[in-house]
């Protein structure tokens, strides 16, 4: 009688080593006997060799392929995703305060001379100078009764718009950052699933 | 008497054309940049979004007569306080959803391997705003 096996492969996962991949490491793994499960969890699937870079694509038709040829009378069932990226980073170092530093300065650097540039690019002070009149019916050529608070607000909402202060954020929903770098990571996966994976014999280079 | 008519027709078709034209751009801009849902996003207010509608064409439409009409109405300095405030709170959305800066980010934290920091590389943002308006307003433009 066969057995049917659940699998559900991990999407991604990091590796500190080059190691023997099992394949616990790579999925879960569920059936109606306890034993055969604990043996496939432990079922070497991969080795990972200098040749191989640091970065694997684990196809699930690979590891099927290789589960019933070693275990008899076992229907594998897969459930998720079927690749795994296995990635090799080495342990992380400390963070760089130089780096960190730098990438702050262009930024904050960058962004000053941005806004400034849209400001002329708009003529906003021509404007600020005609609404500080209709407001107020005198003539200031600097209206910093209104550019001041302005410039505050502008933080405000880049604040409200990433929903975050620092490490604190106003409410429970991702800020369209977060939702972005996960579009990105994806797009990567999906890259390396394409590439990456032996079974597809294609290369983006020829 | 038959010119002028004409001519005022052409100019009414005229400036009701680039009205069109520009109110079209205007709102494909507001929505393309997604301030709007994001601001219905954070308050949680679905419901409300006729009424964020009418907001935005009534402030164009105020906009509108105050950059044309000569008109003083001899407000006190609260008003532009303000006026400047929320000004800013609404070009720092518009800035801020700039599709560039969603998109620089993801690669940058990715390259230089900064995921954890990236609310301190977005505090630069927030800062450089600030420090470039108050320092082009105070001393640059002087």
């Amino acid at each position: 009688m066969t057995t049917i096996v659940y699998l559900r492969m991990k999407k991604n996962i990091d590796f500190s080593e080059m190691q023997e991949v099992q394949l616990k490491h790579i999925a879960y793994v569920s059936s109606t006997e306890p034993l055969l499960n604990k043996k496939l969890e432990n079922t070497p699937i991969y080795r990972i060799t200098k040749k191989d870079k640091n970065i694997v694509v684990m196809d699930s038709f690979l590891i099927i392929d290789h589960l019933t040829n070693i275990f008899e009378a076992i229907e594998i069932q897969l459930i998720g995703h079927s690749q795994t990226i296995i990635r090799v980073v080495p342990k992380k170092k400390p963070i760089n305060i130089f780096f960190v530093s730098v990438v702050w300065i262009i930024l904050f650097i960058g962004t000053a001379m941005t806004i400034m540039n849209f400001h002329y690019d708009v003529s906003m002070q021509e404007v600020q100078q005609k609404l500080h009149y209709l407001l107020t019916g005198e003539q200031n050529q600097y209206p910093l009764w209104i550019q001041i608070p302005y410039s505050l607000g502008l933080g405000i909402g880049t604040l409200l718009f990433f929903n975050h202060w620092f490490n604190k954020r106003f409410n429970e929903e991702p800020s369209p950052l977060e939702v972005e770098i996960y579009k990105y990571q994806q797009d990567l996966d999906n890259y390396l699933n394409q590439y990456e994976n032996k079974l597809n014999d294609t290369n983006p280079t020829n | 008497m038959i010119q002028t008519l004409l001519i005022n027709f052409l100019q009414v078709l005229i400036g009701f054309s680039g009205g069109l034209a520009v109110g079209g751009g205007f709102v494909a801009f507001i929505t393309v940049l997604g301030i709007i849902p994001r601001l219905i996003q954070l308050t949680k207010t679905e419901k409300l979004v006729k009424m964020y509608g009418g907001c935005v064409i009534i402030g164009l439409l105020i906009g509108t007569y105050f950059s044309f009409a000569d008109i003083i109405l001899n407000q006190s300095i609260i008003i532009l306080i303000l006026w400047g405030l929320f000004h800013g709170i609404f070009n720092g959305l518009l800035a801020a959803a700039l599709t560039e800066v969603l998109n620089v980010f993801p690669i940058i934290s990715k390259r230089i391997k900064m995921e954890r920091h990236l609310l301190i590389l977005l505090m630069a943002i927030v800062f450089g705003k600030i420090i470039g308006s108050l320092f082009q307003w105070t001393i640059f433009v002087k």
